[in-house]
């Protein structure tokens, strides 16, 4: 567990400097320094009258298996909503009517959620799970295109 | 050092981390755990855990592979992977992690900009999608997932029916006023579920997922 501020609520207030024990959360970026943070003290969280800092895991735990009939229902749907996003994304770029291309932008938007949430649910929850890595890695596997960012796969796999 | 994981809620023991919360020290092995120890998020019994063999064993492997049981399950398409990918940035956004956030978003619009814009595309082309989703394909999937058990999906599918359901009857309302429909008032969508609404002011919640209206947010003329 390391604490991290969301520095949205941040009220600047600074309690969180005089509580810390190590001197995490003092810091130029506005962002608590993960590397002094000692595992699960919390000092900062419960002194935070804004609510502004909590503990998130180091590690989640492994992506719940999903059997491969709820991925393809799931899948079925994501192929649904994604050619609806394209539509509603052609609509956009084509129509001379500004209402027209603002309702198909409306669409083009919530298509794009659904799928998002269909996909996510289909074995992709977590970034930094092993289906997300062996996705990354297939792209690289495979040929792709020049203009392909292959830097941007490689780095990603790096970090995760 | 080794990983044992709850067989009935997936809680991980991690002998190289431990249970701050428990007193139970980084390193300290399985074997030496308190023999009344149990799950801390579900109080199975310690003997009935399973030792995590391979890390890999529990994620089944995604469908990329063309051998074996995976095959039946085809690639994503272009348009997919800019979804996956968008929605893994924003999953990173969530813990923290923005470089990695960028990356994803990265991917996702090159993805993006590869799609074919140019065939032609209609508000009927749309709403027959729209119809077989609602006729066909929720239904199928509810089916399958309700007796897989898979909660988080059956989520999805509650949430994505009833903001399809919506933009059916939003493209049917289209279709009788035209841009009357539009031209006096806003349209919004829920940045959370996709519902969309139409009129002065967003809903104070989401009908749909329930989100505050903060995260409703309008979709401008241009
Ligand atoms: S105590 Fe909370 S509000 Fe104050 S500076 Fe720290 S994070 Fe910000
Ligand atoms: S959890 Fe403790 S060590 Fe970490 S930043 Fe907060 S006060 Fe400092
Ligand atoms: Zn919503």
């Amino acid at each position: 567990m390391h604490a991290v501020r969301n520095i949205r609520l941040c009220t600047k207030d600074c309690l969180c400097l005089y509580v810390c024990p190590t001197g995490a959360t003092d810091t130029e970026s506005g962002q608590i320094d993960a590397t002094k943070c000692l595992s699960g003290c919390r000092a900062c969280v419960d002194a935070c009258p804004s609510h502004a800092i909590f503990l998130i895991p180091d590690e989640y735990p492994l992506q719940q298996k999903k059997t491969n009939d709820v991925k393809k229902a799931l899948l079925t749907l994501s192929e649904s909503k994604t050619r609806q996003e394209q539509l509603a994304l052609t609509i956009t770029k084509t129509s001379d009517d500004p209402i027209v291309r603002q309702l198909a932008q409306a669409l083009s938007i919530s298509n794009r959620l659904l799928a998002e949430d269909v996909l996510r649910e289909a074995g992709y929850m977590l970034p930094q799970s092993q289906n997300v890595k062996d996705f990354l890695q297939s792209l690289l596997d495979t040929p792709q295109p020049e203009d392909f960012p292959i830097k941007t796969v490689e780095k990603l796999l790096s970090i995760l | 050092m080794k990983k044992y994981i709850c067989p009935i809620c997936g809680f991980t023991y991690n002998e190289s981390v431990g249970i701050e919360e428990e007193k139970i020290k980084k390193g300290t092995k399985w074997k030496d755990m308190p023999s009344d120890w149990v799950c801390p998020l579900c109080s199975t019994k310690r003997v009935d855990f399973l030792e995590e063999a391979i890390d890999v064993a529990l994620n089944e492997k995604v469908p990329f592979s063309e051998e074996g049981e995976a095959s039946t399950l085809r690639k994503l398409s272009i348009k997919e992977m800019s979804a996956l990918c968008s929605n893994l940035s924003k999953g990173c956004e969530k813990q923290y992690r923005n470089e990695e956030a960028d990356l994803f978003k990265q991917l996702s619009e090159y993805f993006k900009n590869k799609g074919d814009f140019t065939k032609d595309a209609s508000f009927k082309d749309l709403s027959n999608l729209i119809q077989k989703d609602l006729d066909t394909n929720y239904k199928n999937a509810k089916n399958v997932i309700t007796k897989s058990g898979d909660r988080g999906a059956l989520r999805a599918l509650v949430w994505g029916e009833k903001a399809t359901n919506i933009l059916s009857s939003v493209i049917k309302r289209y279709d009788k006023k035209k841009n009357e429909l539009l031209e006096n008032t806003n349209i919004y969508v829920c940045e959370i579920c996709g519902f969309v609404y139409i009129g002065d002011e967003a809903p104070k919640i989401c009908p749909v997922c329930k989100v505050p209206n903060m995260k409703i947010v309008q979709v401008k003329r241009r």
